[in-house]
């Protein structure tokens, strides 16, 4: 098992190598020298500041140069002097949050909605899902945000005022590390909760199935209530723009979720366990939850997991629509002034986050599927 | 095939054709499809029949009503209204419908060629052909088309059917590349490929004549897939204004946010129904194509509804 993840690791590097390889010929083909261009007026001024970016050197020489860097876990310097790293990861935290928070959402809804619409076997009921659906998951990004902005914004506000707090929050000062605090502990919570649900699943408990997830997001509000930052992060939790985009991006991942989770259920509900277990006299919500969600969640976590550059793609376009200062805002400069060590930096970081949820997935599958798992040993 | 003897007719296209026509998803799917196209296609004929008498009023991108207070809502001379600088709205989605309908078509071309050719020839060869290109598609999958079709489309050179290729491109070496190769492996372990072989069929031969129509579903599920994230992507670079091309559906919801918002007028839900409902509904119907025929083409589903 522990070879198993050890060469899995490593092959991840080489295809980490990869797609930064690939990046790199893509972005510099797609926009040579531009910055260089804009930047400089005079004739003499471009070729001197392509000296000084090292563009006077031949691609090849570049993209050792750049890969050389990337194993050293350097993903160089921006064209006006920053270092990528530190612009991703002062872009990260924000992006990163409203991902994981939407996506663990679209994944719990999905789920539920679709193993729910699947085993009613209700006709209306499944035409109905699948005209949502098909339609939350085409929606024209923008056109989404307009219409959350259209309807939502009135209620999000009188929902702070509410709670006693100004329409807008404070701009966010640069040392505030409340908001990655806030964010780490809320994904914390969800997963927590996740597993917790799924461990009193599995042994039947009544009241702590339904009750893991909510008592986990408590427990989080109680941990800071009792820190005395209790106001402060409602203040973070209902930022506008960050709770739009977070919906915006639970529309767009919750269509294909429920889907591939109401084709599995349906699917699983025709087999001869379902019919044995029923004969059996286990109770309808047993059979359900216990054996034929089980055998359906696997599809949708690695479809979600496989649409993560999708939906990330999907979040930059919700962000820029929604002027979040997360990661689209850097990609859309880097774009306009055609700054490519900043965009092969993005992308290689997106390429990061996929392959590292990739990995997760591996893992989630070994510990799910138990003939997965005979087949990693045999490995 | 052709080669088979007649009277011993066994037709697998015939029970697909009557399976897939089956699926409400499907036929669902291309009555929206044929709309659009039939939009798309109406556009020139009402140029020169219809609107020919008022040329100005009806041209696409600069004209304009001056009788009557715009925006407006449907009316007989405007079926879907005008938008806030008088244009007719039906004009302009049919004139935008244009190219996107080049991206989808650039697009499914391109990914299905190069993610047929890719996953079939894979599964043929194996060896270490097969695991440099599969580590390859796995470095493609990571990389977000939609991101690249962005950049493309900012440098302003590429049109619409370019972009539609580059975004294939990306997509076809990863998502379709890995789809078709999975299943071409399976294929490449059932006997006719073996009888083939004997018969001394070529690897050429084998690809194009046994393989291909064999995963032929898989590859459409996949590659109409990835039109629904071109279309979206494209969209949004038309919402952008960064293309090269002038005019599209997503300008057509540009400007209804923009100048509608600006001139302080009602909301134009006209124009901006029509720009976000036409880019929804026309990725909608790859995707209810794609669905329909991933139900059909999967075996172990059967007869299920997805």
């Amino acid at each position: 098992m522990v070879r198993f993840v050890l060469r899995r690791i490593l092959w991840s590097l080489v295809t980490l190598l990869l797609v930064a390889t690939i990046a790199f010929f893509a972005v510099n083909l797609l926009l040579p020298y531009d910055f260089a261009v804009g930047v400089g007026q005079r004739p003499g001024a471009i070729s001197v500041i392509r000296e000084q970016l090292g563009l006077d050197r031949p691609l090849w020489v570049r993209w050792l140069d750049y890969l050389w860097h990337l194993v050293r876990g350097d993903l160089g310097e921006s064209f006006g002097g920053a270092s990528v790293t530190g612009l991703v990861w002062g872009v990260l935290p924000i992006t990163v949050a409203v991902f994981a928070v939407g996506g663990i959402v679209a994944y719990l809804l999905g789920e539920w909605f679709g193993r729910w619409v699947a085993w009613s076997r209700n006709r209306f009921l499944r035409g109905a899902s699948s005209t949502a659906s098909i339609l939350a998951f085409t929606a024209f990004p923008p056109w989404l945000v307009f219409l959350l902005l259209f309807f939502a914004s009135e209620r999000l506000a009188r929902l702070r005022a509410f709670f006693g707090l100004t329409a807008v929050p404070p701009r966010a000062r640069p040392g505030d590390t409340l908001p990655v605090v806030l964010a780490a502990g809320l994904v914390a919570a969800l997963i927590a909760g996740i597993l917790l649900r799924a461990w009193a699943r599995r042994r039947d408990h009544r009241i702590l199935g339904p009750a893991a997830l909510p008592a986990c997001l408590a427990l989080l509000g109680a941990i800071l209530a009792a820190a005395g930052l209790w106001k402060q992060a409602l203040d973070r939790l209902l930022w506008p723009s960050a709770v739009m985009a977070t919906v915006a991006l639970v529309i767009i991942a919750f269509g294909e979720s429920m889907l591939v989770m109401r084709a599995g259920v349906s699917a699983e509900m025709a087999e001869d366990y379902v019919f044995t277990a029923r004969a059996k006299g286990l109770p309808g919500r047993l059979i359900r939850d216990r054996h034929v969600a089980r055998n359906a969640v696997l599809p949708v976590i690695s479809r979600l997991i496989t649409s993560v550059p999708y939906l990330i793609s999907g979040l930059i376009i919700i962000e820029r629509q929604l002027s979040i200062d997360g990661v689209a805002s850097l990609f859309f400069r880097a774009i306009e002034s055609a700054d490519v060590p900043v965009i092969l930096g993005i992308l290689v970081v997106v390429g990061l986050v996929g392959l590292v949820l990739r990995i997760v997935l591996d893992a989630v599958e070994v510990v799910l599927d138990p003939r997965v798992r005979i087949e990693g040993q045999a490995v | 095939m052709s080669s088979s003897p007649a009277g011993y007719h066994i037709s697998g296209w015939r029970d697909t054709r009557q399976r897939v026509l089956r699926s409400k998803l499907v036929i669902g799917g291309l009555a929206i499809l044929a709309l659009f196209a039939v939009l798309s296609f109406i556009h020139p004929v009402l140029q020169a029949t219809v609107w020919s008498s008022r040329q100005s009023v009806y041209r696409p991108e600069t004209g304009h009503d001056p009788t009557i207070l715009n925006p407006s809502g449907p009316t007989w001379a405007h079926p879907l209204g005008t938008d806030s600088l008088g244009r007719d709205v039906l004009s302009l989605v049919t004139y935008g419908l244009r190219p996107s309908f080049t991206v989808a078509i650039a697009t499914a071309l391109s990914a299905g060629v190069i993610g047929t050719v890719a996953g079939t020839s894979s599964a043929f060869f194996r060896g270490k052909y097969d695991r440099l290109l599969s580590h390859v598609s796995d470095a493609f999958v990571l990389l977000p088309p939609p991101l690249i079709f962005l950049l493309a489309s900012k440098r302003g050179l590429l049109g619409p059917f370019e972009l539609g290729l580059l975004y294939g491109l990306f997509f076809g070496l990863g998502p379709a590349a890995i789809v078709v190769r999975s299943r071409s492996l399976a294929v490449m372990e059932k006997p006719f490929i073996e009888a083939a072989r004997c018969a001394g069929g070529g690897p050429r031969w084998i690809i194009t004549h046994h393989v291909i129509p064999e995963v032929m579903p898989h590859t459409a599920v996949v590659v109409l897939a990835g039109v629904v994230g071109a279309l979206i992507t494209q969209g949004f670079v038309e919402f952008l204004g960064i293309a090269e091309y002038r005019y599209g559906l997503g300008t057509l919801v540009y400007n209804a946010l923009a100048y509608g918002m600006a001139l302080g007028t009602r909301a134009p839900w006209s124009s901006l129904l029509a720009g976000a409902l036409s880019i929804s509904l026309l990725a909608s119907s790859f995707y209810m194509i794609s669905a329909g025929l991933r139900e059909v083409s999967d075996p172990r589903r059967g007869q299920r509804r997805i």
